[in-house]
């Protein structure tokens, strides 16, 4: 059947007035045709008030056992009636309780993934602050070893400008410092700088000294030796080292590089590096 | 109905207890036989506990269809018999049969009870309201199981005037109950 199914076909179909040859075509379309169903529902409700107009009568109460026993079943008893009822109130209360303990785990489940949220939130918080810490903290010892540089630079460019000055001056006297081996090729120079009362040590090719090693310079004065100060070479063997004169001593003899241990020592007792004679800076 | 589906006794006899009237009563309608009209309301509800699934909700209400299964399986069971009987039909239906049998309106369902007797007060007026032969040839469709040719053949009317009757009757039908049963 290609055309849809009329209305007036509806009708004649709903009541079983179709032929049948037409009935089996038409049933065959319904299958298929949503549209002609929902035509033809409308026509099996109209024709369903022909049954609704007919007069109700009783059927007789065997009927009722021959249709259960005939389906199988037991005919239910007025005890298990009850019973069904029962289990119909019983499942309805466990239908609230279940609703109000779902209710109750939906609220506490709500609050719980609330918690958790913010949780995950502090953690993260937390987790950013000591991030921001440690940063905070890399930046701080990055800022301290520069400004230590700074001050390190700062001291050598005051060195050097001093450095400069005293060389510059017409007091100034220039002495040559012999190395003590005769095989090393260090070279030094002792700037005495009566002016600003100071006096700088100079050495290039100088070896380094390990850790627990240094340097200590010495001038000699009245056959004692006093400490000027220690220092190192760096990598590059290049020594400056500058220390205010001691305050009293009018002669000078001579002045001794020697190797002492780290921090220097009160008394020279090293292998001596460098000898310079000083007799001629007398005042 | 998804109680039947999942095979609860006590759910079938509700629906038993619920529709078993309106289904013996319409199959009586048909048959005019009390007998006959048990074994067909018999068949139909152990069709329905066996094979609850051929109801489809979607395709309708459950009453529709039940009343259609119920109908149907009369109306196969009427032309079982064979012409013979079939003719006792165009007699006239049974509704004037011992009053006794009658089911009073308070019983079963009240609910259902009050509804069904509403549309049933709005249904007979309906059809009183049809022209005679039009319900004649209505309700020998629908009752006696007859086609069209065959209420021709009966009536000694043209097909074209049973296609007419059934087609005018169902129009006022449709007008007189529309959204209200």
């Amino acid at each position: 059947m290609e055309a849809h199914i009329s209305q007036e076909q509806a009708d004649e179909y709903a009541i079983g007035a179709l032929e049948p040859e037409l009935e089996r075509i038409v049933a065959l379309h319904l299958a298929d045709c949503t549209a002609c169903r929902d035509i033809v529902h409308d026509s099996e409700r109209l024709a369903l008030s022909f049954s609704l107009s007919v007069p109700r009568r009783k059927p007789p109460r065997s009927l009722r056992a021959r249709v259960f026993q005939s389906a199988g079943i037991a005919r239910p008893s007025p005890w298990r009636r009850a019973w069904g009822y029962s289990r119909a109130a019983a499942g309805l209360a466990a239908v609230v309780v279940a609703i109000a303990a779902f209710t109750g785990m939906v609220s506490v489940r709500s609050q719980i993934d609330h918690l958790r949220e913010d949780n995950r939130d502090l953690q993260g918080q937390v987790s950013r602050a000591l991030s921001q810490e440690v940063e905070i903290a890399a930046l701080t010892r990055r800022l301290s070893e520069a400004e230590r540089s700074a001050f390190e630079l700062d001291q050598a460019t005051s060195d050097d400008r001093d450095l400069l000055v005293a060389l510059l001056a017409p007091t100034t006297v220039v002495a040559e410092v012999v190395s003590v081996d005769e095989k090393s090729t260090s070279i030094g120079r002792l700037v005495w700088d009566e002016d600003q009362k100071r006096v700088w040590f100079v050495a290039a090719s100088l070896q380094q000294r390990p850790a627990g090693e240094t340097y200590q310079i010495w001038v000699s004065t009245g056959g004692r030796y006093v400490s000027l100060g220690t220092f190192n070479s760096d990598s590059q063997g290049f020594a400056r080292y500058g220390a205010r004169l001691p305050q009293g001593l009018k002669t000078y003899e001579s002045a001794l590089v020697t190797i002492e241990r780290y921090g220097g020592a009160p008394e020279r007792s090293g292998p001596s590096v460098f000898v310079s004679d000083l007799s001629r800076f007398r005042r | 109905m998804a109680a039947v589906v999942i095979r609860d006794p006590l759910a079938f006899a509700a629906i038993y207890d619920r529709y078993v009237a309106l289904v013996y009563s319409a199959s009586l309608r048909v048959l005019a036989d009390v007998h006959e009209a048990e074994d067909v309301t018999q068949d139909v509800f152990v069709r329905l506990w066996r094979r609850p699934e051929t109801f489809i909700a979607e395709r309708g209400r459950f009453l529709s269809w039940l009343m259609s299964v119920a109908r149907n399986r009369s109306v196969d069971e009427l032309r079982s018999r064979g012409r013979r009987h079939r003719r006792e039909a165009l007699n006239g239906d049974t509704s004037d049969d011992d009053p006794a049998t009658l089911v009073p309106a308070d019983t079963d369902d009240p609910v259902l009870a009050a509804q069904l007797h509403e549309a049933q007060k709005l249904v007979r007026a309906a059809l009183v309201g049809l022209p005679a032969d039009q319900r004649r040839a209505l309700e020998l469709a629908y009752f006696g199981g007859f086609t069209q040719q065959e209420i021709s053949a009966a009536l000694h009317e043209p097909l074209g005037t049973v296609k007419t009757r059934i087609r005018l009757g169902m129009q006022k039908l449709r007008r007189a109950l529309e959204n209200r049963v």
